[in-house]
C-alpha cells in the first residue's frame, strides 16, 4: 500500500478542501489521464485498488503514473471509547484530493483501451472522475492512434 | 498554408476585474516581445479558440491592434481553466524580421513499426516535442517521426536521428529518447507481493514512531459506572 516512509509529525490536522488544484491539474507524463472532479481524501487502499484496475486490464503493454500520494495521517479512536483525552492512534494515510488533479495517468495504449482501463479505476475512487486526454500544443497536430 | 489573421483591441480592465470580461466572452490576452512595449489586449473568445486550434503554438500569426500596422507573432502561452477547459488568458510573443527565437515544436509518430506487430510489444514515448532555435519564418508546424525504421525489438530513435532543415538547431540533448519499441512484461506475480513488504515498513514506523513518542499515548478510559 502506498504510505511514506518515515514523517516528521505521527498526526495532522484536519486542514481544509476549498478550492480547485492548482497544481498537478494537466497530464504531463502519459497521453491519458484520470482527473478528479471533486475533491476527498483518497486512502492509500483506494488508490492502489485504482492502480491494479488500470494494470490488470491494459495487463502487457502501457505505462502508469500515478500523480497522488497519500502522505496525510488520519486517526481514528478506538471503538467504544468516550470523548476526549485528546486525539486517536494514527489509523491509515490518505492523500488530499481537489476537483482538477490528475490522479492517474497512461500511456503506451490506444485510446480506447486507455478509456476503458480509466472507467474501471473511476469505480474504484469514491469521487467523480472524467477521461482526459492530453493537449498537444503544435498547429493541427494530431495524437496518434494506437491499437 | 493560408495567413492567420486576429484583431485584438487595447484593454483597460487589469488584475482581477478581467473575470467580468471573460462573462461577455472575450479574453484578456498580452503581447510581448524582444524590446518589445509589452501590451494588454483583449480578444473575442470564439475567434481565438479557432485561431488556437489552427496555429498552436507553431503558426505565424498576424495581429491587428485596431488600425495599427499588423504584428507577426506566436503563441507563447494558454492558460485554460483546470476543470471546465475554458480559455483564461493568451500570451503573443512578437517575432522581429532576422532574429532567431527558441520554440518547442511537437513530435508527430507517423506509420507503423514492423517491429510492433509481435505479441507483448509496447512503444515506449521518451520526449514529445523538440526545442528548436531558427527564425521565425522556417519553424515547423511539427516534426513527423517515421515509425516504419524500427525493425526490431528495443529499437529506438533518439534526437540525434531526427534530421531536420540546416538553418534550424535543436536545443535538445542528442541522446534523448524519441520512441522505442519494448518488449512489455508482464508483473502479477510480483504485484501480489508488494503489499506484504510495504506492511512491514509500516509496522517498523509505528514502532519507531511510539518508542519516540510515549507521552502522546493515551490510555482507554476505563468505562464509567452507570447510575
Amino acid at each position: 500500500m502506498l504510505q511514506p516512509k518515515r514523517v516528521k509529525y505521527r498526526k495532522a490536522h484536519k486542514g481544509r478542501r476549498k478550492g480547485s488544484a492548482q497544481a498537478g491539474n494537466t497530464p504531463a507524463f502519459g497521453d491519458y489521464a484520470l482527473q478528479a472532479l471533486e475533491s476527498a481524501w483518497l486512502t492509500g487502499e483506494q488508490i492502489e485498488a485504482a492502480r491494479r484496475a488500470i494494470t490488470r486490464y491494459i495487463r502487457r503493454g502501457g505505462k502508469v503514473w500515478i500523480r497522488v500520494f497519500p502522505d496525510k495521517p488520519v486517526t481514528k479512536k478506538p471503538a467504544e471509547t468516550r470523548m476526549g483525552s485528546g486525539k486517536g492512534a494514527p489509523d491509515h494515510w490518505v492523500a488530499v484530493v481537489k476537483p482538477g488533479r490528475i490522479l492517474f495517468e497512461l500511456a503506451g495504449v490506444g485510446e480506447k483501451t486507455a478509456k476503458e482501463a480509466i472507467r474501471l479505476a473511476s469505480h474504484k475512487l469514491p469521487i467523480s472522475t472524467r477521461f482526459v486526454v492530453r493537449e498537444t500544443t503544435g498547429a493541427g497536430v494530431q495524437p496518434k492512434e494506437l491499437t | 498554408m493560408e495567413d492567420l489573421k486576429l484583431k485584438a483591441t487595447p484593454r483597460n480592465v487589469l488584475g482581477k476585474k478581467t473575470r467580468f470580461l471573460r462573462r461577455q466572452g472575450i479574453t484578456p490576452v498580452h503581447l510581448y516581445g524582444h524590446n518589445v512595449k509589452s501590451l494588454a489586449l483583449q480578444c473575442d473568445t470564439d475567434e481565438l479558440e479557432h485561431l488556437i486550434a489552427q496555429a498552436g503554438r507553431t503558426r505565424l500569426i498576424s495581429l491587428e491592434i485596431d488600425s495599427d500596422r499588423p504584428r507577426t507573432v506566436f503563441v507563447r502561452e494558454i492558460q485554460r481553466h483546470p476543470i471546465n477547459h475554458e480559455l483564461l488568458h493568451v500570451d503573443f510573443y512578437q517575432v522581429k524580421k532576422g532574429e532567431k527565437i527558441l520554440v518547442d515544436v511537437p513530435i508527430v509518430l507517423v506509420g507503423e513499426a514492423p517491429a510492433m506487430k509481435g505479441k507483448g510489444r509496447m512503444l515506449v514515448h521518451g520526449i514529445t516535442s523538440l526545442s528548436i532555435e531558427c527564425l521565425p519564418g522556417s519553424v515547423p508546424p511539427q516534426i513527423e517521426v517515421d515509425l516504419s525504421q524500427l525493425e526490431e525489438v528495443e529499437q529506438a530513435i533518439h534526437v540525434r536521428d531526427i534530421t531536420l532543415g540546416p538553418e534550424v538547431t535543436v536545443r535538445n540533448d542528442p541522446e534523448q529518447l524519441v520512441v522505442k519499441v519494448s518488449q512489455a512484461v508482464v508483473k502479477e506475480a510480483v504485484e501480489e507481493a508488494v503489499p506484504e513488504a510495504v506492511e512491514e515498513v509500516e509496522a517498523e514506523v509505528e514502532a519507531k514512531a511510539e518508542a519516540e513518542a510515549p507521552a502522546e499515548e493515551e490510555t482507554p478510559e476505563p468505562p464509567a459506572a452507570e447510575s
